[in-house]
């Protein structure tokens, strides 16, 4: 079980780590604040509490930059 | 989970501060009502107004254009704008194109002032030379004319820029905090100088949260620049912007309660602290200035580009 994450300039496979693996879990994983995030699953944009599924495209866009 | 609106299953933003979840479509159509609602509360624009747009290419002035564009397209105003590069090396220009794409797209009359033309000096030069006071202050300063310069040239009678609901929070909270009752007094959606050679600015994305105004571009497929300024640094903003957040997430309508009590209080202040402005000119280039020189040209000054 797996999916594509995109983020800046990653762009890999990473394993789903537990049932119900959500958007925000993987924001805690990376440890980037969901305020400064928009999150879109498949090209289409999404909330953070959605489910990430087996071949899902994950796309993390940075929206809020400090100064 | 359903859009609060319409039912769409496609949610695309839950808002903590009133629990409402809705899809790309209806989102969409509430920050552009909500701008519009702004606009008309706070009388922001009259017909026949020419409105410059300061356009950085950032997510709130690109936000800004595309919804006052709805004000043009009905005929009501006319837009133009003003772009200025500050000579930040593997920054600027890539919002600098952006901005010129989106004025083409649109057609409007729109104009790119860099600092070098204009005074000689870049971003970059100035913070190479000692004892500089910090890449904010000139930038501040010598963007503020520009822009006032480029509203007059192009004939503008109102400038709007793209300060958000954050933005403003902080600029309240801030000055409170500092005890700068002069700069308190400034704030709001629609500031006005006494001095006519400065335009009247408008704040058309104020009561908008700086998150969703993100969302907003996203959804819509707006190009837009998203990058820190290389200079952004640990600002008193920044711890400020930084504590709001924080209380924010427990308190989702802090933001606009602030908002909400500043407006409240605004006349007051205004009616007692407000000085009766000095109508000088800056001797040097003749802006409206309470000193021998305006801002600009007194650190023109010292930077020795006079």
């Amino acid at each position: 079980m797996s999916f594509t994450l995109k983020y800046k300039d990653i762009n890999e496979e990473r394993e789903i780590s537990s049932d119900n693996y959500t958007i925000k879990d993987l924001l805690n994983e990376l440890e980037v604040s969901a305020q400064t995030m928009v999150s879109k699953q498949n090209g289409e944009l999404v909330i953070e509490d959605t489910v990430i599924n087996d071949g899902d495209e994950i796309q993390l866009v940075q929206i809020i930059y400090g100064g | 989970m359903k859009c609060s609106k319409c039912g769409n299953p496609k949610v695309i933003i839950k808002r903590e501060q009133s629990g409402q979840l809705l899809c790309k479509d209806c989102f969409i159509e509430s920050i552009e009502k909500k701008v519009i609602k702004t606009v008309r509360k706070e009388k922001l624009l009259d017909k026949g107004d020419k409105v410059l747009v300061a356009l950085s290419g950032g997510k709130d002035s690109v936000t800004t254009l595309e919804i006052l564009n709805s004000f043009r397209e009905m005929n009501v105003i006319d837009i133009c704008a003003v772009t200025v590069d500050e000579g930040i090396d593997n920054y600027r220009q890539d919002g600098v194109d952006i901005a010129v794409r989106h004025a083409k797209r649109l057609g409007i009359e729109h104009k790119v002032v860099s600092l070098k033309e204009e005074y000689g000096i870049t971003l970059d030069e100035i913070m190479q030379r000692e004892n500089h006071k910090g890449s904010c202050s000139y930038c501040g300063v010598f963007r503020r004319t520009v822009i006032n310069k480029a509203a007059r040239e192009m004939g503008a009678t109102k400038i709007a820029t793209g300060h958000n609901l954050d933005d403003e929070v902080q600029a309240i909270m801030m000055n409170y905090l500092e005890g700068n009752m002069d700069n308190l007094t400034k704030l709001g959606a629609k500031t006005e100088s006494k001095a006519e050679e400065f335009t009247v600015k408008i704040k058309p994305l104020r009561e908008i949260p700086e998150r969703e105004i993100g969302i907003y571009v996203v959804a819509k497929e707006l190009e837009v620049h998203f990058d820190s300024c290389p200079y952004a640094m640990q600002s008193f903003r920044g711890e400020i912007s930084e504590v709001i957040n924080q209380l924010a997430e427990k308190h989702p309508t802090i933001k606009y309660s602030t908002l909400r009590g500043y407006d409240k209080i605004k006349g007051i202040l205004k009616n007692e602290l407000v000085k009766d402005y000095a109508h000088g000119r800056c001797e040097k280039c003749g802006e409206p200035s309470s000193n021998r020189l305006c801002k600009a040209c007194s650190f023109l000054e010292e930077l020795g580009c006079d």
